[in-house]
């Protein structure tokens, strides 16, 4: 699976009360997509493309583990995010709402806010297309893959029924 | 194995777990509070073609960051919730003012030694105090493995051991403590793992004061946090439920990621400064903030313990004119206990005001927010920018003496200036 596209930097501790904050999340994902990441960067809602990636420091999305977070980011257009470490919360919401991440050490110090990356977000192998330097991701664990491929937890056990071992 | 281990076998229904391996775990209780049932019925029913919740009986709903709606889209929320829940079968719906999930959880003895638990809240981390395993997980989880099938998948946690020995010196306590150990481990120093809390402090601790360890771990980044049970849990779990259940135990051969010591024998007050929760430091490095607003309450501070040490200050004493102080009880039975002890007419009589058994400011929705540049101090569980109104307002974290203090000078204040005066 890759993905090709502009990346937008963030920094350490972004809690998940800056990326959907309470004021937004009982007004429906078109509401929440509309306004995702405007507390830390206001025209992030507004200019963000489709398929875009978003590149953050550690502990990203740290605080409440709301599921608006990484589904409100899928739902916005958001195709990838890669950080220094994430919130357990978040790596776990983001795999169940079927968005693709990425926890690679050192990202933050070889990419530049606008660089484009080309991603295998299944290997880890981060190409950044600006610099013309390859960075390596840790590869996510297979669970996670397969949750991904399947579009997320609902369609995964839709699909192949409730697992017995994974 | 370790406890954490040992419970996620048995509830998998497997002979041993490593650490790294994925399991689908059997849940004995799901815990939801009310912005999390609201999101969670919502995938139920839009994004799931679930219709039934098998077990109703396992699932706890409590409606307890709004503790009375202040708007009508809120109040929509809270109608809708109690609706869904009829709906379900689920009887067991505390509704708001019955006070903050957790507490409920183990003073109605929802939670027993053992068990599995997850919940919509992040600080579901807290029942390893009880010697179960807790762990906060997301709406897709919820409306689909746990309502439907009553499981779990968990990746096995690493474990990481921090060692807290020595005797507190006066005019320090728990939160104190854990704030000193969530600085020096940093925000995300337990990313991913359990924490293990341990050492002839925790021991000396009542059970429910050490309830704040396991609690605050996910401040860390932890999975989960627990403790050794030991007869004091035993004694606590059958004063609340006549319900039969498994003790785990570690291994004595037991491996740890890493160890970490604490002596906490000349532990001074500690404060979390903006805008994270691991930005801890001693309170003389800290400036004496002009504060707006003390709170205390929040699922870090609002036991009677709280209270009590909070009393300890403001006897006596009054707020500072400039300063508005809110208690907020963490349940029912608190807020009796501490109106029977004297301590909400002393509070009162200080120039506080109290709220009903709740989340109070921690996720403003209907009490306590902050306008831009105001300055907050409480024993909250987080500070992150944003969180009780402003993203431009601040929070300080601190004990209930701290707090205490802090709001009679109206300014951050360390407690010891005021014992023994």
């Amino acid at each position: 699976m890759m993905v090709k596209a502009r990346c937008w930097k963030f920094g350490d501790n972004i809690p998940s009360d800056l990326i959907t904050p309470i004021t937004i999340i009982f007004k429906g994902y078109e509401y929440i997509a509309q306004h995702v990441l405007e507390r830390v960067r206001p025209e992030f809602p507004k200019l963000l493309k489709k398929g875009d990636i978003i590149v953050a420091g550690k502990n990203w999305a740290c605080s409440s583990g709301r599921t608006t977070a990484p589904k409100g980011l899928k739902i916005a257009g958001v195709g990838l995010v890669i950080a220094e470490s994430f919130s357990r919360t978040f790596f776990r919401n983001a795999s169940e709402v079927g968005l693709p991440i990425l926890e690679c050490p050192g990202v933050t110090a070889k990419v530049n806010d606008g660089d484009v990356l080309e991603v295998d977000v299944t290997t880890g192998v981060i190409k950044n297309l600006t610099s013309g330097e390859t960075i390596q991701a840790t590869p996510p664990p297979p669970f996670q893959i397969e949750l991904i491929k399947h579009g997320g937890l609902l369609k995964y056990l839709e699909e192949k029924g409730l697992p017995t071992n994974v | 194995m370790n406890m954490v281990e040992k419970i996620l076998a048995k509830a998998s229904g497997k002979k041993e777990v490593v650490p790294g391996e994925i399991v689908i775990a059997d849940v004995d209780v799901i815990v939801m509070h009310d912005f999390g049932t609201h999101l969670v019925s919502n995938v139920f029913d839009k994004e799931t073609k679930y219709t039934e919740i098998p077990n109703p009986d396992k699932v706890v709903i409590v409606i307890d960051h709004w503790f009375s709606p202040a708007a009508e889209d809120s109040a929509t929320i809270l109608r809708d919730i109690r609706a869904w829940a009829k709906k379900h079968g689920i009887k067991h719906l505390y509704d708001g003012g019955s006070g903050i999930c957790h507490y409920v959880m183990f003073e109605e003895g929802f939670v027993r030694p053992g068990m599995v638990v997850v919940g919509t809240d992040s600080h579901t981390t807290c029942y390893g105090a009880f010697g179960a395993f807790g762990t906060g997980v997301g709406n897709q989880s919820h409306a689909s493995l746990g309502l439907v099938f009553g499981k779990g998948w968990f990746r096995v946690p690493k474990t990481i051991k921090v060692q807290i020995d020595g005797e507190l010196p006066k005019g320090t306590n728990m939160r104190d403590v854990v704030q000193h150990v969530i600085g020096v481990m940093g925000e995300d120093g337990a990313v991913y793992k359990a924490v293990e809390f341990a050492g002839s402090f925790v021991d000396s601790c009542s059970v429910l004061d050490r309830f704040t360890l396991p609690l605050m771990s996910v401040e860390m980044g932890a999975k989960t946090g627990f403790i050794q049970p030991d007869d004091k849990v035993i004694e606590f779990i059958k004063q609340r439920t006549n319900k039969p259940f498994e003790l785990y135990y570690n291994d004595p051969d037991v491996e740890y990621e890493s160890v970490h010591y604490f002596d906490v024998s000349k532990l001074g007050p500690q404060i979390g400064c903006p805008p994270t929760v691991g930005n801890t430091k001693s309170i003389e490095d800290v400036p004496r903030v002009t504060i707006n607003q003390a709170v205390i309450g929040g699922c870090a501070g609002a036991k009677i313990e709280d209270f009590r040490l909070a009393a300890e200050i403001l006897r006596g004493r009054k707020v500072h004119p400039e300063v508005r102080l809110l208690i907020i009880p963490g349940s029912r039975q608190i807020y009796m206990q501490a109106a029977r002890e004297g301590l909400l007419d002393l509070f009162f009589e200080a120039g506080a005001n109290i709220f009903p058994p709740s989340c109070g400011t921690c996720q403003t929705v209907n009490m306590g927010a902050q306008a831009a540049g105001e300055v907050m101090i409480a024993t909250l569980p987080r500070n992150f920018p944003g969180r009780t109104g402003s993203p431009q307002a601040s929070v300080y974290l601190a004990s209930p003496m701290t707090v205490a203090a802090s709001a009679i000078e109206g300014r951050i204040t360390d407690p010891r200036e005021f014992l023994g005066r």
